[in-house]
């Protein structure tokens, strides 16, 4: 178990390496010179040859990239991820507050997403077949199919034009007290809970309708445990496990989910903060946020991982050979 | 015409919101088709006074905050990003499928190498992914086709390599192999072919989720830029009016939101009536 356990680790520390070399590659080696992507044909046009080059001196990209790589990296992994470009502010100062607000809508939605997903999946799992899954499953669709910047600004649309209970852009900052943030929370909320139940209630269905057809319920349905305990205390819990990593790997579309709620209400998270870097071209504050996100899917995902392999007595013994 | 030995009509109204799907995505499809043709002015066209509401003579359903008409532009708000996201998905799909079924047919390294990258994409979050792109290669609609490939070939690679390796230990595999068949030949003419069925869910699935995620990065001013007509970007410059002039945000709402809503009701319609089971509960994100 716990060899199985290591081994996961290390993965996600290979993987994460990978991201790492990715997130770097992806804005700094492949486009020629980074520093393109800080001027504009303007600035070049001004600027003399020498310029350019003490530029690049100064921005440090005369250095190898390979070894720009390894200094970043050592930087990244203990929350130092260098300065902007304009202002000179260093970048975990200005992700701090931002990832933290996020981080508690993530939790305020997850909280909700789970016990609610459940409960739908399990219901339309059992009636599998019947009028309450057909019907689960096509209010789900709709559920899913409908993009989260709709469902946000139409509710903006409802509650706060129409009958207006809210305001229509949160004007909280970032260092907002979290209390605050709760109370402008609701509608952001609402808006990824919408589509994120209706995506993992269809997998908990699925997960649902295969461990009621296992051996152990037929076993236990005819030594006479009651129906409501089977489905409960045994097909419940068990029928979460093989969707623990799908659920993790949701995590990242919470993520995704977030950035855009963020834009549409105003929240001061991690999304807003990316919109800005992308529009201004802070390539190391999105470089940063990018490597912060993926941080996040891997360890819940190894987590996820732990989670099977202590629960999953069948899965400890062939974990090794994933 | 039959399909799977089932006949074309019956699998497409498998249910009725299979029917309501399958019409959506056609009225659709023929309006993204023909909308050239049918709109009465240019979807970027100066064509009267800002801010008409709807039910005007002119402009059926008025026109946006710079007097462009917004029917126009809502006909054509769906075409780059449903251009977009098929062309990505397709790529990924199909470059996808050589990866996958070649990982699961060499397996050993080269195996452990494509599923490792697999996993560092699937890693991060769809849109920080693009938005490391757009920071780097700058915003149009190459690079977004590009990205939206990259951003689906890892999810074609994992579940098509699961079904490929349900295939290589196989006895046609095997003989093929006896028979002296390149590997290459293997993969391309014995494999791929027994993967297909797969490889056409994954593209209907993701074609959908794609449409999505375009929309959204428009929405966020990641995708397709202005003045081009995009739902998604519609609903973004409509927040402004959002007070006097809703219907600049409801209206590109609707009509993404049946778009994707038929192609969902469809593709899970038809892969029901198909017995695909495995593609239900797999759709969204």
């Amino acid at each position: 178990m716990f060899r199985a356990m290591i081994r996961r680790t290390l993965l996600s520390v290979l993987i994460l390496f990978l991201v790492a070399v990715f997130v770097f590659l992806a804005t700094e080696v492949l486009p020629g010179d980074a520093l393109d992507v800080y001027l504009s044909e303007d600035d070049v046009s001004v600027m003399t040859l020498e310029d350019i080059e003490e530029m690049r001196q100064e921005l440090g990209l005369n250095v190898p990239a390979p070894e720009r790589f390894f200094t970043w990296l050592s930087g990244a992994v203990v929350g130092d991820f260098g300065v902007t470009i304009v202002d000179k502010i260093p970048i975990g100062d200005i992700v701090f507050n931002p990832l933290l607000n996020s981080l508690q809508l993530g939790a305020i939605i997850t909280l909700i997403t789970l016990p609610v997903a459940f409960a739908i999946g399990a219901t339309a799992g059992y009636y599998r077949g019947r009028r309450a899954d057909a019907w689960v499953s096509t209010t789900t669709i709709i559920g899913y199919s409908i993009p989260d910047f709709v469902i946000g600004t139409v509710l903006i649309i409802i509650f706060a034009v129409w009958i207006p209970l809210f305001p229509a852009v949160i004007t909280a900052y970032n260092d907002a007290h979290p209390l605050e943030l709760i109370a402008v929370s609701l509608l952001p909320a609402i808006t990824v809970i919408i589509g994120h139940v209706a995506h993992l209630s269809r997998l908990l269905r699925v997960g649902f309708i295969e461990t009621m057809n296992s051996d152990f319920v037929e076993r236990a349905r005819l030594s006479g445990v009651p129906e409501r305990n089977i489905v409960l205390r045994h097909v419940l819990p068990a029928s979460v496990i093989p969707t623990l990593n799908a659920m993790a790997l949701y995590m990242a579309g919470v993520l995704s989910g977030l950035i855009v709620v963020e834009k549409v209400f105003g929240y001061p998270g991690l999304g807003i903060e990316l919109i800005e870097a992308v529009d201004t071209r802070e390539v190391h504050v999105v470089q940063a946020i990018a490597f912060l996100g993926a941080v996040l899917v891997v360890v819940m995902n190894l987590l996820a991982d732990f989670a099977i392999i202590a629960l999953d007595p069948r899965v400890r013994s062939h974990v090794s050979e994933r | 015409m039959l399909v799977n030995d089932k006949p074309l009509l019956s699998i497409v109204t498998h249910s009725p919101a299979t029917t309501i799907g399958v019409t959506l995505v056609t009225l659709h499809l023929l309006n993204a088709i023909f909308a050239p043709l049918l709109i009465p002015y240019g979807s970027t066209q100066l064509a009267g006074m800002p801010l008409i509401a709807p039910g005007h003579p002119d402009f059926l359903l008025g026109t946006d905050v710079i007097g462009r008409d917004f029917l126009s532009r809502l006909m054509m708000g769906g075409r780059t990003s449903i251009t977009v996201a098929m062309i990505g998905v397709m790529g990924a799909v199909i470059i996808g499928t050589f990866f996958a079924v070649s990982a699961a047919h060499f397996g050993g390294y080269y195996d452990d190498v494509v599923m490792r990258i697999v996993d560092t994409k699937l890693s991060i979050p769809g849109i920080l992914f693009v938005a490391l792109f757009v920071v780097g290669f700058g915003r149009s609609v190459t690079v977004l086709t590009i990205v939206v490939g990259l951003s689906y070939f890892p999810g074609a690679v994992r579940t098509i390599r699961a079904q490929a390796l349900t295939q290589v230990p196989l006895a046609y595999v095997k003989a093929a192999r006896l028979r002296g068949e390149s590997a290459l030949s293997v993969i391309i003419r014995e494999l791929t072919p027994n993967v297909i069925e797969v490889v056409v869910v994954e593209f209907a699935i993701r074609t959908s989720s794609a449409i999505l995620i375009v929309s959204a990065l428009s929405f966020l001013g990641l995708g397709i830029s202005p003045p081009t007509a995009d739902w998604g970007l519609m609903v973004s410059e409509g927040v402004n009016q959002i007070y006097e002039a809703p219907w600049l945000i409801l209206l590109p709402a609707v009509f993404i939101s049946t778009l994707v809503v038929g192609l969902n009701f469809a593709s899970d319609g038809i892969a029901n009536a198909l017995g695909l089971d495995a593609a239900r509960g797999l759709g969204g994100h």
